[in-house]
């Protein structure tokens, strides 16, 4: 089994920290990991994004041309990454900044507001851990518990005061859809 | 983070740096890069914090000019560049390399001729094996595939360059510098090496002595020219190392140097998959080179497809190495985007069919 996760956002969104949260989750779980990111002048004031290759054995790509999962922030990142979606794949979007459309009728689609959930926590910073619970819900690889323990491992110090606060985020965002039916 | 037997992710670049201080390097010199500046950044913060020395150099000439006078006083020391303006340092290799100092320089290459640009390439396989200072000289290259090699190939480098009083270069890549993976830091598993016969630590109490390069005397100089290279014969008598994949039974051996050899290794899988009897080769010293290796395999009728991110630089090397007896192919791209595992397979597909060398080129 090997999977790859495209996270895209506006610089700010927290998009390299949520991919770092991801890549520990998998290391945690024992799992072969890469996370690379864009490191171009797209970064500065644009759309920045990485890629995280999930595997049981050696990983074997760190950058690949088209991936499985992507998660956008953004709607220029939706734009861009929706006809990088391999056919079956899905596409995971924050509904709060991405207009609703389905260009391709041969991947997955799922809107959520990722950006309102983190408001409404009286946050913003956290919509990265809200998409991460919304994709944890729509991807068997992904586990939110592991996403917990990422979080953890990733923030340092002072930081662990951010704790609850990201924890909710994430289990908002995993019981968003099934609260929306 | 230091020496501790818990995985981490890291990007390759920390792992260089933190292998560093644990390998012991007293001073870094450097000028900040992309894609390897995080190595000056996490050095800036630790160094001083362990009373080691951290200079920000006014240029990249002046950082490793730098490490040749650190390291002549028998410290270890560090500079890290890319592709452009390691190409500004060659002058001071050259000299170094004269000089049996073992100067460590790492080198995160991105794309070139020229100013380039930021992302991966693997354009300066031959600055750094022919190198770009005049005269006769070898310096070690040290080629790391992964993370965790940035780490292994840190430790090693710092005692190779001791060990043989010899420049040693690590050849990492962007891609390499940029991810993360999962790695472990151990401890630096080699022993210390005595300098104390040559460094420069003052002449109190013992005769003076002095490094230089110049060579006045030509008889002298043909010797010391000579013993420089019976020197890196001893090296490729003991450090030539490389890896291989299920070649016993190949017909062609995919062969790459530094990150671009998981993508070799995953191609070799599919092509098996489909009936291909593929196997993979690594040179893990660039310089020395396993020609050994490749010219026993060759010997076997077994051909080559040489895989890089260049115009073909290791490629002519292992075509070298096999002195005629098989076919070397060549799959390329010269700068950018790491070739996929499925334009490999198709590449090496179109090269089993024909059965002759071929040199399948992507833009």
């Amino acid at each position: 089994m090997e999977k790859n996760f495209i996270l895209a956002g506006f610089g700010g969104q927290g998009i390299l920290l949520a991919g770092t949260i991801l890549a520990n989750a998998f290391m945690l779980e024992g799992k072969n990991v890469t996370w690379y990111p864009c490191y171009g002048a797209e970064m500065r004031g644009g759309t920045v994004n990485c890629e995280i290759v999930v595997s049981d054995s050696e990983v074997s790509s760190v950058h690949k041309q088209d991936t499985d999962y992507a998660l956008v922030l953004n709607q220029q990142s939706f734009d861009k990454f929706v006809h990088r979606v391999k056919s079956g794949g899905t596409i995971v979007s924050n509904s709060s900044l991405v207009a609703e459309s389905r260009p391709r009728s041969d991947i997955k689609y799922v809107f959520a507001p990722m950006t309102q959930i983190a408001n409404d926590l009286g946050n913003s910073k956290v919509a990265n851990m809200a998409a991460l619970g919304v994709l944890a819900s729509v991807c068997d690889v992904v586990s939110k518990e592991y996403l917990a323990k990422g979080f953890e491992k990733v923030m340092s110090g002072k930081k662990k005061e951010l704790l609850p606060l990201n924890i909710k985020a994430l289990e908002l965002g995993y019981g968003i859809l099934t609260q929306a039916k | 983070m230091a020496e501790s037997n818990e995985k981490v992710l890291i990007k390759g670049n920390y792992a260089i740096a933190q292998a560093a201080i644990n390998a012991g390097c007293q001073c870094y010199f450097g000028y900040p890069i992309t894609p390897q500046t995080e190595i000056g950044e996490y050095l800036s913060a630790e160094m001083p914090k362990l009373g080691r020395g951290y200079v920000c150099a006014e240029s990249e000439i002046a950082a490793i000019n730098m490490v040749v006078g650190a390291v002549s006083t028998g410290v270890r020391a560090m500079t890290t560049s890319s592709s452009l303006a390691v190409a500004l340092m060659q002058e001071a290799l050259s000299y170094a390399a004269s000089d049996e100092l073992p100067v460590v320089l790492v080198n995160v290459m991105r794309a070139g001729p020229g100013l380039g640009y930021i992302y991966p390439a693997q354009g300066d396989y031959n600055q750094s094996v022919y190198g770009g200072g005049n005269g006769d000289y070898k310096i070690i290259v040290l080629a790391p595939s992964t993370v965790q090699e940035c780490i292994d190939f840190t430790y090693r480098a710092f005692y190779l360059a001791q060990k043989y009083r010899n420049p040693v270069i690590l050849l990492a890549d962007g891609l390499l510098g940029q991810m993360m993976e999962p790695a472990c830091f151990g401890k630096d598993p080699y022993p210390e090496v005595d300098v104390s016969s040559w460094a420069l630590t003052g002449a109190k109490d013992r005769e003076s002595r002095a490094i230089y390069s110049i060579g006045t005397d030509e008889k002298k100089q043909v010797q010391h020219i000579y013993n420089l290279f019976k020197k890196f014969e001893v090296i490729a008598e003991n450090e030539t190392s490389y890896e291989e994949f299920e070649v016993e039974d190949a017909d062609i051996i995919l062969t790459a140097f530094g990150s671009i050899t998981r993508n070799i290794k995953a191609a070799m899988k599919v092509l098996r998959d489909k009936g291909v009897k593929a196997g993979c080769f690594r040179p893990v010293t660039l310089s020395p080179f396993p020609h050994k290796r490749i010219n026993e395999l060759a010997s076997m009728g077994k051909d080559f497809a040489v895989v890089e991110m260049n115009m073909g630089q290791m490629f002519k090397d292992v075509k070298y190495a096999v002195e005629g007896k098989s076919n070397v192919s060549l799959i390329n791209r010269p700068v950018g985007e790491w070739l996929s595992v499925e334009e490999i397979v198709s590449a090496v597909e179109k090269i089993m069919e024909s059965k002759y060398a071929a040199s399948i080129q992507y833009s």
